[in-house]
């Protein structure tokens, strides 16, 4: 039997009469790292918000570490064990690194002392503790997403779900970006990622799942996913390639 | 020496003297210079307050609240209505008023704060006016006679007063006031965790909420904190000025007056405020007294303004800090120019 971190079934999300999200079944194992991969529109934002609490659901549930979660507020979901980010990096820009990181609100009973200290962990953890007091305005785009991870990373999440971590990151900095993921990975931390850039899908990603017209096609590794042919469909529409996988 | 006194002690040398001198030329203000300037002195420590009270929801958490100023005139009514109609001490309706506003700002918050921008803007503003019509034909408020309040007990709950409640006592209940609220601005907006969220919501709020802020219930609490203070200085305003009609304290132009002082000054700044309020009250005031006008200064404030919109965004604090962005200026310049074909 597996041990589902996130499981939905028939999640289902319409803006009128456009079905962003079609009666969406997934399960994502506890520990594993999963990509989400699809064409621009294939519904994978309108997933991770309606999943993370933006959006109501129009139909179906989403269930969190055995609970049922559909609907819930995302800051209640964000204290539950879920953090994510945003494919637009979003610091707080009028505050400094360690403000941003202190922002943050759980309820885990720590004092503002042991909060502090955590923030200064994950800070030298991501490599920015030498910017801890500068503006977050004048960060690189690089270390933006550095800091979104680090403000996640101070609810202690089970379920860390990304929107395109390595978008507009420099090839080093996305090196230490899929590092870091690689290590909490390690140490226990389920991650639901949406990538476009497929070689780091190929690196990062234990299993993948497809989506297309907002729907979820296909699932598996990596391999097996670039060789289905609804997958091959939903990339090249319908014309065959001579190509081994999806031409990403 | 300031051994002994642990706030002076953690300040670094030079500040220290600076604080410590600006306290004792605070406090001798009155004594020195007389009641004309403890009476200039009352209104410039009230407007910097209220003015800071603005800030808290207009700068700190980028909610623009337009009917602001109602909450002046609910601690003003509350602390009148509990001396006159009552019979009860001053520090009955300095109670009241805080009860009484963080009550009413309490209902007006849960519709009103699902609202952003304009929407809010004139949702808040639609209820100061609304709140003024209410005063002006409730026979508790005095209609549109108003209340006229006693000014000075003779005893406080039996006990002999020992001083005369004049300028000088409204120029230190002023100056307390004034100074807890900028305490309160500093401990609670730049130091403790609470203003980061408010600053976090403000900056964006679908990222606040993702990291665990229930921004619904952060925003109520700065918008009922907000109120509060204002409705304080209401209510001393009210024993101090002794005569309260609705159309002057919960006339539009006192939220006006907030709204210019904190984005002349600078929104979302502890000093912007003290800057702001500052200036305008001066401005106003002493045009008044020395030119004999009363409306000189707003033509003034007028261009200020449109400096400030065009040119410096971050305000006057944001020009002393060196905030202002030349590229930006060079754009509003350029435009204006071409606007007016001075170009």
């Amino acid at each position: 039997m597996t041990d589902d971190i996130l499981r939905t079934t028939d999640l289902t999300k319409q803006f009128g009469a456009l079905t962003a999200n079609d009666e969406i079944s997934l399960s994502v194992e506890r520990g594993e790292i999963r990509g989400i991969i699809g064409p621009n529109g294939s519904g994978k934002t309108t997933f991770f918000n309606t999943v993370t609490g933006f959006y109501k659901p129009d139909g179906g549930s989403v269930h969190f570490d055995g609970e049922e979660v559909t609907g819930w507020e995302p800051h209640r979901l964000a204290r539950r064990g879920i953090g994510r980010t945003f494919q637009i990096v979003s610091p707080f820009k009028n505050m400094t690194v360690r403000q941003n990181m202190l922002a943050v609100q759980t309820e885990d009973g720590r004092s503002r002392e042991e909060k502090r200290d955590r923030a200064g962990e994950i800070m030298e953890f991501l490599e920015i503790d030498h910017i801890a007091d500068n503006e977050a305005r004048g960060m690189s785009g690089g270390q933006q997403k550095l800091l979104e991870l680090g403000r996640v990373l101070m609810l202690d999440p089970e379920l860390v779900m990304l929107d395109e971590p390595a978008a507009g990151v420099n090839p080093a900095l996305e090196s230490r970006i899929m590092d870091h993921i690689h290590e909490l990975n390690d140490e226990g931390t389920t991650f639901v990622v949406i990538e476009h850039d497929m070689h780091v899908m190929k690196t990062l990603a234990d299993s993948v799942s497809v989506f297309d017209s907002g729907s979820h096609i296909a699932q598996g590794d990596f391999e097996a996913v670039s060789q289905d042919d609804a997958v091959r469909e939903a990339y090249l529409g319908g014309t065959t390639a001579e190509d081994d996988e999806v031409p990403i | 020496m300031t051994d002994g006194v642990p706030f002076l002690d953690r300040l670094p040398g030079a500040r220290r003297y600076w604080y410590a001198g600006l306290a004792v030329f605070l406090i001798a203000w009155p004594l020195l210079f007389g009641n004309f300037w403890a009476r200039i002195g009352v209104g410039a420590l009230m407007w910097i307050g209220l003015a800071q009270s603005w800030n808290m929801i207009g700068g700190y958490a980028g909610y623009l609240d337009f009917g602001h100023g109602a909450y002046f005139g609910i601690g003003a009514f509350a602390a009148g209505i509990a001396m006159v109609q009552f019979g009860y001490p001053f520090l009955v309706g300095f109670a009241l008023a805080l009860v009484v506003s963080a009550a009413i700002a309490y209902l007006v918050a849960v519709p009103t704060l699902r609202l952003t921008g304009a929407y809010f803007a004139i949702a808040t503003w639609a209820f100061a006016e609304s709140m003024k019509q209410v005063a002006l034909v409730t026979e508790i408020t005095g209609g549109t006679f108003g209340l006229s309040l006693p000014r000075s007990p003779e005893t406080f709950i039996g006990v002999p007063v020992p001083f005369q409640i004049g300028e000088t006592f409204f120029y230190y209940a002023m100056l307390v006031l004034c100074l807890a609220t900028l305490a309160l601005t500093y401990y609670l907006f730049e130091r403790h965790e609470f203003g980061y969220r408010v600053k976090a919501l403000r900056d964006d709020q679908d990222a606040a909420e993702s990291l665990g802020i229930d921004t619904t219930r952060v925003k109520r609490q700065v918008y009922v904190l907000s109120c509060m203070v204002a409705a304080v200085f209401g209510s001393v305003h009210a024993w101090y000025i002794v005569y309260i009609h609705p159309n002057d304290v919960l006339a539009a132009i006192i939220t006006d007056r907030m709204v210019i002082m904190a984005l002349l000054g600078g929104l979302g700044t502890l000093t912007g405020p003290v800057v702001g309020g500052l200036l305008v009250f001066l401005l106003e005031r002493l045009s008044s007294v020395f030119l004999g006008s009363t409306t000189f200064y707003l033509p003034l404030i007028g261009i200020l303004i449109m400096i400030t919109v065009l040119f410096a965004p971050s305000g006057i604090i944001g020009i002393l800090r060196g905030e202002v962005d030349r590229d930006e200026v060079r754009k509003n310049v350029k435009e204006l120019g071409e606007k007016f074909d001075l170009l």
